[in-house]
């Protein structure tokens, strides 16, 4: 009895800030998503059931928003694993000490720099006229390049700012996992084979899985997620161009006050995330066993 | 807990009507301070925006504050955040005692009894100055931004007319004596002949956000004889005239600036500020940072005239604040409230609201000797406010949803996404939808703008 007291001391707390601050919220807003509820019509608000979720699912613009969402997940997570697993490994190579925990300390600060931060310093530096990146472009002989005003690039900008700010932390984690790998086993692979891709494949990515696993659904969710960045960037602007869902929420609920169906596309968008967070496991980690 | 408020209520009610006896005997009398000594101590919260007649107000409040003893604390926030604030304050039944209205704001709150009408206070003589003077401000200021059905609810506190601010020496280089005064020529004369070297005629901030829906859209609408609504609430934006204006905006842009979808305020008052425009149609209140040196590099070079005009006349662009008490706010703070917002938007502290930045809209001070001289953007403020259209954007409270979907489909249109045609037809069918689901059509809501 004394020991389940002793555990509930130490978890209680933390349960109890969980279900106050996550869970309470969430069914607070599974509650909202089935009424019809504006905070400037309060005196109008009925129980409509799924026709919040009806109007989201039957929604384009609200897919559109998915789409855009989708596709900067699809080119940046690549992007930030590929460019994480270059700058893990060549921090993972002997040699150089002083200079790689200097740059190990310096990949901390893009993470450390919040979000919307980010987007204001992109404002300055993309400013078609005033911008340090047309500057430097122009050394090169390149024409200043319209950033903000132009849906595309706009939207590369974001791609470009997201990948700026999280492939450290790509580095850093696969950087963590490379270190658990058994010194002598390398060494062993390396007198075996000179092929650097050989070792990668067959030594070190087996002990980079639960970190790649862990990268995919945070990178993942954090990106569904987006909103800070942006919308101190671009607002969602051109148009729609960078408009990705979690903005849309937020315009849907606290720009045209429509708190039920934003909670609805709240709801789905979990559904979402929670689905792939549910598939990279599968897949990976089965994989990762059957690798075994 | 009710019991003891309509209590505490009856008794203020109470020695307000006896006081209201007293004071009216002796209406000559009247002083703020003597008006404010029974809510001394008492606090009072207020958005402001940071802008310049924000930043005029905050400077003049500590005479208010020593006069009373009232405590006015000021929450800052940029525009864009304003709404949501005192939206969320009030269906929280916060803390906010005085509501600040943008003109497309005042249906919202009107219709959900957040803010009290002002006839609660100008009716009590203890409360009411008897230098309050109603109809000094500007009619159709007063009316559009703090009136709505019939009912005065705010005081005009921040007023903007659409200006064209304009760079004369730039003008006087390309061998033009004077501002354009049609829209046409705006386009088909200035805009080729100050269009060059890296320069551009004109900027229309268009940013997607109100900036899109009332600087850019809007603008273009109303002096080439279009609207959003016609008359039965139906869209307008297939108009003849709408297509026209919105035509016109399209051309128009091959004189403005790349990008000018990403312009808000900031970026072209910046734009003309810097040289790199000759051009643009802002809001009166960015006068003050036009004029001064440290913000502006343009110097003597600034003029200002009236918006110019289209095939329907003027029809500049109609943007401003009022102040209003809200109905959260307990009767305390609701009369200190009511003494502030008539202090601070009063026919005797205009002048010095103007000469530190603000925009006040008591017509009495616009005629003071030497102010038109003094402030360059006086005569054409005082032209455009016998000119404005109250409902340049429909005041009622489906205009938050609206203005989504203006900004939204106003930009893609600007990009060239949409034809004006095609994105004037997703927008109104978009628009009657929200309209139709607030039951205008269905005879459940007057239609009323």
């Amino acid at each position: 009895m004394q020991s389940r007291a002793t555990l509930f001391a130490f978890l209680g707390p933390a349960v109890i800030a969980l279900a106050l601050i996550g869970i309470a919220p969430l069914i607070y807003a599974g509650y909202t998503s089935l009424y019809f509820f504006k905070l400037t019509k309060m005196r109008d608000i009925e129980f409509i059931g799924m026709e919040n979720y009806a109007t989201v699912l039957t929604d384009p613009v609200f897919w559109e928003a998915m789409g855009r969402t989708f596709t900067m997940l699809v080119i940046a997570l690549p992007l930030q694993i590929s460019l994480g697993l270059g700058i893990a490994l060549l921090l993972h190579r002997p040699g150089l000490g002083f200079l790689k925990t200097l740059t190990r300390l310096s990949l901390v600060l893009p993470m450390a720099t919040t979000y919307a931060v980010v987007g204001l310093l992109g404002q300055v530096m993309f400013n078609l006229k005033y911008g340090v990146v047309n500057q430097l472009l122009g050394f090169i002989g390149i024409d200043p390049v319209n950033w903000i005003g132009d849906p595309f690039n706009a939207f590369v900008m974001i791609i470009f700012w997201d990948v700026w700010q999280w492939t450290p932390f790509v580095a850093l984690v696969l950087l963590a996992g490379l270190t658990t790998v058994p010194d002598e086993i390398e060494e062993a692979a390396r007198l075996e084979t000179k092929s650097w891709w050989a070792i990668l494949a067959n030594i070190q990515l087996p002990f980079l899985v639960p970190g790649l696993v862990a990268v995919l659904i945070l990178r993942t969710a954090d990106t569904l997620k987006l909103f800070d960045m942006v919308f101190t960037l671009t607002r969602g602007g051109p148009g729609s161009a960078t408009e990705l869902i979690s903005l849309m929420i937020q315009r849907v609920g606290f720009r045209g006050f429509d708190q039920g169906l934003a909670s609805a596309q709240a709801i789905i968008l979990l559904i979402i995330t929670i689905v792939l967070a549910q598939l990279y496991i599968r897949l990976l980690y089965r994989n990762d066993q059957d690798g075994r | 807990m009710r019991l003891k408020s309509l209590c505490s209520s009856l008794a203020l009610a109470a020695s307000l009507g006896l006081g209201a006896g007293h004071a009216s005997a002796q209406m000559g009398d009247w002083t703020l301070e003597k008006a404010a000594k029974p809510y001394a101590g008492t606090s009072i919260d207020v958005v402001f925006l940071l802008r310049p007649g924000y930043e005029a107000a905050e400077k003049m409040l500590p005479v208010f504050e020593e006069k009373t003893g009232i405590k006015v604390n000021i929450i800052k926030h940029p525009y864009e955040n304003a709404l949501g604030e005192q939206v969320r304050d009030f269906v929280a039944g916060g803390d906010f005692d005085i509501a600040l209205i943008d003109l497309v704001w005042i249906g919202n709150f009107a219709e959900n009894d957040w803010i009290v009408p002002i006839d609660k206070f100008t009716s009590n003589p203890d409360l009411k100055d008897p230098e309050l003077d109603i109809d000094d401000f500007f009619p159709l200021v007063l009316n559009a931004f703090g009136g709505w059905d019939g009912k005065i609810y705010g005081l005009p506190f921040d007023n903007y007319s659409g200006l064209l601010f304009y760079n004369s020496c730039m003008l006087k280089d390309a061998g033009f004596d004077g501002p354009p005064k049609t829209w046409a020529d705006l386009k088909d004369v200035y805009g080729p002949a100050l269009t060059k070297d890296g320069k551009y005629a004109f900027a229309l901030q268009s940013k997607r956000n109100e900036t899109q829906s009332a600087d850019s859209f809007a603008r273009m609408l109303w002096p080439f004889g279009g609207s959003f609504l016609d008359a039965k609430f139906r869209s307008n934006l297939l108009s003849k005239e709408s297509q026209m204006g919105l035509k016109f905006r399209q051309d128009l842009m091959k004189y403005m600036p790349e990008g000018i979808v990403a312009y808000d305020h900031s970026e072209a008052v910046n734009a003309l500020a810097q040289g790199d425009v000759a051009m643009i149609t802002e809001w009166s209140a960015f006068y003050s940072t036009l004029k001064d040196p440290e913000t502006s590099k343009i110097g003597d070079c600034l003029a200002i005239a009236p918006e110019p005009m289209g095939p329907a006349g003027r029809k500049p662009a109609l943007g401003g604040f009022s102040l209003a008490v809200t109905s959260q706010a307990g009767e305390k703070e609701q009369a200190a409230a009511w003494l502030f917002i008539q202090w601070v938007t009063s026919k005797a502290n205009a002048q010095q609201y103007l000469d530190l930045g603000g925009v006040p809209a008591r017509q009495s001070v616009y005629k003071v000797p030497g102010n038109a001289e003094k402030y360059d953007f006086i005569p054409a403020l005082v032209e455009s406010w016998q000119e404005g259209v109250p409902e340049f954007r429909p005041r009622f409270a489906e205009w938050p949803e609206i203005t989504e979907i203006v900004q939204e489909w106003g930009t893609k249109i600007m990009l060239g996404d949409v034809t004006t045609e095609e994105g004037a037809k997703i927008l109104g069918e978009r628009m009657e939808a929200v309209l139709d689901k607030a039951g205008y059509y269905s005879g459940k809501k007057p239609l009323a703008q």
